[in-house]
């Protein structure tokens, strides 16, 4: 392995925007976010809306500046437009230019990168193959459906054969069959040994095939790290569900642990505990009580609950 | 020069793939309807006043395409937001804004020339002979467009297109009225501070009624294509001149969209 520099590193970057009547409110977009991305892994940069994602993902693309701190790409500072000759990138929502055809788009992307035409025409056919808008390249893009045009949209980001592909949104307005593609091409694109960074909201696709992530809220970074370390992070529980006179169980339970979460319900009585030794001890007790124990289930933390967790608790905070 | 090309290619495309072509089809009708109109009604004054009426629509539809063409031009992409996919590549701004101007330019040269060959077919037809004043009139149209293109690029990169297309018809009267001001400024006015003032305020202005075929020279002289037209040596200052006032325009539009955010 070479000691190639990280494909993204972002250090304390801050971004404010002026807004209001004659430009006289400022409003912070992103406070101090640090980000490492390390070579071959997929990163999916999670958050609600307005938290900060694209925002963040328009500064190291260049289209906007930071105000505060440093973004470097494979090394080099991201206000220098060479730095972005090894990123593809594909804009949340992309707009094309609806008079060109899939084919002469390719091209001419492949033109602003100083490719040479033949090697942009082969890269081309091949993009479009993958992608599955062959059939489709010679029809100008105004033609295009939301799926063809989010296509085209990765083909024009990959015509480079980037290092670093930053994807923003790239699964929204698509329908499952195509979700489910540009997943596999992301991952497909991890076994080449590509960086992938995206931003989303589709939670299940981030658990998916995220390696690591980061939870952006009101524009600060919440939580980042191995997305299997973060779940692991977070407490799991357990609940079992017991039929019998509920006065009886709740007391049960509370002579094994104080703390335990003890709720009457329609069909009996459900018991949150939050470790396995304690479960363990009160089925003990329920099983000598002769109660009958209806269901028990072990609970792990859920991206989905991270992710509410990150974007909920820590807002309230600032308020 | 690859961005410069691809994102000019580019520009040029989506020109002529818009209605830009009617004008041209209108210019060729017109031109058309009055050679013929005008051998009729003319009295053996056919080749001045085809001349005159010829060069000078060529001038007006250069003109017009330049300043609605380039209104929204950068005010456009950013709106669009099809900037996102070329200033997120490794294109510093100002490749941007040279390859916006070079479609523009290659669009609108296309334009006149095509203007051009209809022109000169109609002298032809009419056994009418132009004389390399075409040739002079014809650079000099080409250097207007070039200065009246840079003023709408830098208008384009900071404000909206009807703002624009107002700004840069402001800018072509005055500039094409620039001779007929500053008599009026002399004549009306005692010479003072103010009225020196006025007269360099005016210097900003495109100096614009040096191209246009029937107008006045550096001194504010009448010309006409016809008659006592001007010199191979004016026709290289004024060029300089356009482009050396575009490159200044070009330059200002360059650093005010290297420093935007694209929100």
């Amino acid at each position: 392995m070479t000691d190639k520099p990280n494909p993204l590193v972002i250090e304390n970057i801050e971004k404010s925007f002026q807004t209001g009547f004659l430009n006289l409110k400022k409003v912070k977009a992103v406070k101090g976010i640090s980000l490492t991305i390390k070579r071959g892994e997929i990163f999916g940069l999670l958050g609600p809306n307005g938290a900060g994602k694209t925002t963040t993902l328009k500064m190291v693309t260049g289209l906007i500046f930071p105000d505060k701190g440093k973004i470097s790409i494979f090394g080099k500072s991201s206000s220098k437009a060479t730095a972005r000759s090894e990123v593809g990138f594909l804009p949340e929502n992309p707009w094309f230019y609806d008079y060109l055809t899939a084919r002469e788009f390719l091209s001419m992307a492949g033109g602003i990168f100083s490719i040479p035409s033949d090697t942009v025409k082969k890269r081309s056919e091949e993009l479009l193959e993958k992608l599955g808008i062959a059939h489709a390249a010679d029809i100008p893009m105004r033609k295009y459906s939301k799926g063809m045009l989010q296509r085209a949209g990765l083909a024009q980001a990959l015509i480079n054969n980037p290092e670093l592909i930053i994807l923003d949104e790239p699964l929204s307005g698509l329908d499952p069959i195509g979700r489910r593609e540009l997943r596999e091409i992301i991952l497909d694109l991890r076994k080449e040994g590509k960086t992938v960074v995206f931003s989303s909201h589709i939670l299940a696709d981030v658990e998916d095939i995220c390696d690591s992530v980061a939870i952006i809220a009101k524009g600060k970074l919440r939580e980042t790290g191995k997305l299997s370390e973060l779940l692991l992070k977070g407490q799991s529980y357990f609940e079992i569900f017991a039929t019998g006179v509920h006065n009886t169980i709740s007391e049960l339970c509370k002579s094994v642990d104080e703390t335990v979460v003890v709720e009457k319900t329609i069909s009996g009585t459900r018991i949150q505990v939050s470790t396995s030794e304690i479960s363990n001890n009160i089925l003990k007790k329920l099983v000598m009580e002769n109660i009958e124990i209806k269901k028990f289930d072990s609970h792990k933390k859920s991206l989905e609950d991270l992710f509410m967790e990150s974007s909920s608790n820590k807002s309230d905070e600032e308020k | 020069m690859g961005a410069i090309f691809s994102i000019g290619l580019n520009t040029f495309r989506e020109a002529i793939r818009s209605k830009v072509f009617y004008s041209m089809a209108l210019f060729a009708i017109l031109i058309v309807i009055t050679g013929h109109f005008l051998a009729d009604i003319s009295l053996h004054q056919e080749k001045r006043v085809l001349l005159d009426i010829g060069t000078g629509l060529i001038s007006f539809f250069a003109l017009m395409l330049s300043i609605f063409t380039g209104t929204s031009i950068i005010y456009k992409e950013i709106e669009k937001k099809t900037i996102y996919l070329i200033l997120s590549k490794p294109v510093e701004r100002w490749k941007f804004i040279a390859g916006k101007t070079a479609g523009l330019l290659a669009t609108i040269f296309t334009v006149v020339g095509i203007m051009l060959i209809f022109f000169l077919l109609e002298l032809y037809l009419m056994r009418i002979s132009p004389g390399t004043n075409i040739l002079k009139a014809t650079i000099l149209i080409l250097s207007e467009v070039i200065v009246v293109v840079a003023i709408t690029i830098f208008f384009s990169s900071f404000t909206s297109p009807f703002i624009t297309g107002m700004l840069t018809i402001g800018m072509v009267a005055i500039g094409r009225l620039l001779p007929d001001l500053k008599h009026i400024i002399q004549m009306k006015y005692e010479p003072d501070f103010i009225r020196s003032s006025v007269e360099s305020l005016l210097q900003i202005f495109p100096q614009l009624y040096l191209f246009i075929p029937n107008g006045h020279d550096f001194n504010g002289v009448h010309v006409s294509i016809t008659s006592d037209f001007v010199n191979w040596s004016f026709t290289f200052w004024s060029t300089a001149y356009a482009l050396t006032y575009s490159g200044i325009f070009l330059f200002l539009a360059s650093i005010i969209l290297s420093k935007r955010d694209l929100t």
